[in-house]
């Protein structure tokens, strides 16, 4: 990290004492004074509601936990996702612009064309963390016009206790800010699961303890035997690679945030460059179980982003496939396609970094193109 | 018969209904109702999002929520990062950016100078008003000691006048002897 200018410190401190301390954690005078000025804003609302006339101490306390690198969305507790206010938690993952960005445009895509379209959809969210993800799609789908009538069902898997805990208290913090009238889309909110499964736990293995598989776990909640079917497909998987994690990976997640949301277990001996590929295969075999049409999965950067294209062209049942940069509805300068090894060319949309596969094919394809 | 004057006042209070006729003889003040906001063209709008380059996703975790917006027939540039929503900084900045607008398509006949002037006149009235009761008090107080009557009178004005105290004391002090 490069060294902060003397004069840079000296500037800070001349506009408030406490803003040299946050400046190694947020590296610009602005960020800082930003965060500075919503710490306070924290520090005064708490300090009210604990019936404190001064916050000074408080406030202090909150910029020393972020001048040694700790998230500001573990301090405030909040993060905005989207439109929503989602809560944060240490030891659940912090959801991401980007990923809103994706969850979005992939919301906006599946209301371009209502023909042909089944009145009901069903969308699996795995490795959902705070439920970001299945929130935020709900709440972009219902503000689409035309979408009143059609029910979402929604499902979130995870295998932290703690981030399923999380994501049904943020469900129900968005219950709550919902209209009291009963339309499709509070009962479709209401009726969103998140449940605790192992992604890479396959049906081979031995279900008795918990957490079990996907499928299991979809089964019991429906209680059908043939597995139910889920045409949408989500997952913002930990996709770090253990040598990624190591170089550039920022000190602040590394040191904060859960390692089991950023960087898979490494069974295999894969080398560790290409070891943050191992949920990708493992989503595919479950998108075949449960028929789904359409997949959405976010990735690390375009490597990763082609890898997986990879995989997918390689299946030869996917109709279409897409990568998407961070802001997929923008426009940008940059390359619109991309070859695969294989020498397919695959399409690239938006600009920004590499950052998430969309592809679809069967029913879907009819009311997607 | 009360009723049906609070019902009329509520009615007039209203300003959508400036053609109500007052229930009173003194006439209530309609004030004139501020010029529309001036609304963006979306499509002349040019909006970016102010972040670091590098990595983003799980590997770092940005708290930019910064937004900046161009307005491409004038060139002009706006850049809210008030809060940490993202969505909200965009409102800010459009609401931001028609003000510029507006202000300088119609200058001092724009919205937010209006506005401004509205306050600016309420206040000096407002001052006036409290000058000219403390001048009235003044003189008072200067040309009587003898009628213990109009001394009570004063004594309750006064202590009307302490809830606003530093009008009260900077208005009062000259007159002492």
């Amino acid at each position: 990290m490069p060294r902060l200018a003397p004069s840079l410190l000296r500037q800070a401190r001349a506009i408030d004492v406490l803003l040299p301390p946050l400046l190694p954690a947020c590296r610009d005078l602005r960020s800082a004074e930003n965060e500075l000025r919503w710490l306070k804003d924290h520090a005064i609302k708490t300090g009210r509601q604990c019936g404190l006339a001064h916050s000074d101490a408080s406030l202090k306390r909150l910029v020393a936990r972020r001048a040694r690198g700790e998230p500001i969305q573990y301090i405030l507790g909040t993060e905005y996702f989207g439109d929503l206010e989602l809560k944060c938690q240490p030891g659940v993952l912090i959801p991401r612009q980007e990923t809103a960005a994706s969850v979005t445009h992939l919301a906006q895509q599946l209301s371009k064309k209502r023909k042909g379209r089944p009145s009901d959809l069903h969308i699996l969210d795995l490795c959902s963390g705070s439920g970001c993800i299945p929130l935020l799609f709900h709440h972009e789908f219902y503000a689409q016009p035309g979408n009143e009538h059609c029910k979402l069902h929604m499902v979130g898997a995870d295998i932290s206790v703690q981030a399923l805990e999380l994501a049904r208290r943020n469900q129900k913090s968005q219950i709550a800010a919902q209209s009291k009238r009963v339309t499709a889309q509070t009962t479709s909110l209401a009726a969103m699961r998140f449940l605790h499964a192992d992604v890479l736990l396959s049906e081979a293995a031995n279900a008795i303890h918990a957490p079990i598989g996907v499928v299991e776990a979809l089964q019991q909640l429906t209680n059908t035997r043939p597995t139910p079917a889920y045409e949408v497909l989500i997952s913002n998987p930990p996709y770090i690679s253990s040598q990624a994690f190591r170089t550039t990976t920022a000190r602040s997640v590394r040191n904060f945030e859960p390692k089991l949301a950023l960087v898979p277990d490494n069974p295999s001996s894969a080398p560790s460059a290409l070891d943050g590929d191992v949920f990708y295969p493992r989503l595919l075999a479950l998108a075949d179980q449960l028929r789904t049409e359409i997949i959405l999965f976010e990735v690390a950067d375009i490597d990763q982003a082609q890898r997986v294209a990879t995989l997918l062209a390689r299946q030869s049942t996917w109709r279409t496939v897409e990568i998407w940069r961070d802001e997929p509805g923008a426009t940008s300068d940059e390359a619109d396609h991309v070859l695969l090894d294989g020498g397919e060319s695959v399409p690239v949309r938006g600009a920004g970094n590499g950052r998430s596969v969309f592809a679809y094919r069967g029913a879907a394809a009819a009311w997607l193109q | 018969m009360l009723r049906r004057f609070l019902i009329h006042q509520r009615a007039i209070a209203k300003p959508g209904l400036r053609h109500v006729r007052p229930f009173t003889t003194c006439g209530t003040l309609q004030e004139k109702p501020l010029p529309p906001r001036l609304k963006l063209v979306e499509t002349e709008l040019e909006e970016s999002f102010l972040k670091g380059s590098g990595p983003g996703g799980q590997k770092i975790n940005k708290t930019s929520s910064a937004v900046q917006l161009k307005h491409v027939p004038t060139g002009i540039v706006v850049k809210s990062q008030e809060t940490r929503s993202r969505q909200q900084n965009r409102k800010l900045a459009r609401l931001i950016l028609a003000e510029k607008l507006d202000h300088m398509e119609k200058g001092n006949e724009s919205r937010t100078s209006i506005k401004t002037e509205r306050a600016r006149v309420k206040k000096a009235s407002a001052s006036k008003k409290t000058r000219r009761k403390y001048k009235k008090l003044a003189e008072e107080d200067g040309k009587d000691d003898a009628s213990q009557e109009s001394a009570d009178e004063v004594e309750s004005e006064l202590n009307d006048a302490r809830s606003s105290p530093t009008a009260f004391e900077t208005q009062n002090e000259p007159s002492k002897p």
